[in-house]
């Protein structure tokens, strides 16, 4: 009877256990956690973010374009995410990649007015990053360590995302 | 197997669990974009000198798609092979026109990956550029499947290409 007793509260154990687990959404690859590379970018107005500044913390990099398509239909929803996943959860960072301020202007006030990019004006930043194209998105875990990447556009306010990516602060990941 | 793309989706193979979309660009709409992006007018006369083939892409297999390249070939109406331009064919004129960091990282985002293993659900596109042949050409490409050496090849044919504003596969501007 004890050894049944003890047999259930495992398997309510594991169970709840699992409940627990994130899930992991569709269209996010779990990455081999290498260290993320360097990436030390300003703004338009000439601050500096530097995202070794920002260990401790899970950030979002996501690498875009004003020619790419895709990017224009996927920042209204990261600035959506943003909204509902606290900063203190999540650190948002855009990359544009090797464009200039007047590309940059005219489009992102149209797509995600309240965001914010920093400029990889020369496109080296991206290339060590080595995106698997445009748009790119990195999650870098509190300790610097790449560990998601989201296979092209993805829809970042969905309830699915919103609650994996509101899971990774808890104290276990 | 080969499978053909067929009408009423010109320039569009579905089926096999991907989905694989080409149009023809005209020099002029090349031209046109890279100008806009700053591009040098010597780099903007060399690109609008080839035929640039736009490809978008899906897997929707439950596993790895392998887009190579080289296993691409474009064949004119007589069977003769269309020369494409690769990248390292690129790299070398860029080299010589010493054309600027960003905008070769601009060029380079916007070609499709010369290979990549494209996982579930995963999407690519770009361009892909060829010297562009007298009258339309087909597309024959050949995609592996999975992990496992000598196992499953996808054929697809996509005929009707047709450079410089002539063609069924034309984009619309």
């Amino acid at each position: 009877m004890t050894k049944r007793f003890t047999l259930l509260l495992a398997l309510l154990f594991a169970l709840s256990a699992n409940a627990a687990e994130p899930v992991v959404p569709t269209g996010l690859l779990p990455l081999d956690g290498r260290p993320a590379p360097a990436l030390k970018l300003a703004d338009m107005d000439g601050h500096a973010t530097d995202l070794a500044q920002l260990r401790g913390g899970w950030v979002l990099v996501h690498f875009w374009a004003t020619w790419c398509g895709p990017c224009k239909k996927e920042m209204p929803t990261l600035q959506r995410m943003s909204a509902l996943v606290p900063v203190t959860e999540l650190r948002v960072l855009l990359v544009n990649t090797a464009e200039t301020d007047d590309e940059v202007f005219t489009f992102l006030p149209s797509v995600a007015p309240d965001m914010a990019t920093l400029m990889d004006r020369d496109g080296k930043a991206t290339e060590r990053w080595q995106p698997r194209g445009l748009p790119s998105s990195f999650l870098v875990d509190p300790q610097g360590r790449l560990r998601y990447l989201a296979l092209g556009g993805r829809v970042w306010d969905s309830a699915e995302y919103v609650a994996f990516l509101r899971s990774l602060a808890s104290p276990k990941n | 197997m080969t499978y053909t793309a067929e009408t009423p989706e010109p320039g569009t193979y579905r089926g096999q669990g991907i989905v694989l979309h080409v149009s023809a660009r005209t020099p002029e709409q090349m031209a046109a974009f890279y100008s806009a992006r700053g591009f040098p007018e010597n780099a903007v006369k060399a690109l609008a000198q080839t035929c640039f083939v736009t490809a978008g892409m899906r897997n929707d297999r439950k596993e790895t798609v392998w887009l190579e390249l080289a296993n691409w070939r474009f064949v004119d109406s007589a069977g003769n092979e269309v020369h494409r331009l690769k990248r390292s064919d690129w790299d070398a004129l860029w080299d010589q026109l010493k054309l600027p960091p960003a905008s070769r990282a601009t060029f380079g985002w916007t070609q499709m990956p010369e290979s990549r293993d494209m996982q579930p659900g995963e999407p690519v596109g770009g361009n892909v550029t060829v010297i562009p042949p007298e009258g339309s050409f087909t597309l024959e490409a050949r995609f592996r499947v999975g992990h496992e050496p000598g196992g499953q090849v996808l054929q697809v044919r996509i005929p009707g290409i047709v450079c410089g504003g002539r063609g069924v596969v034309e984009a619309k501007p």
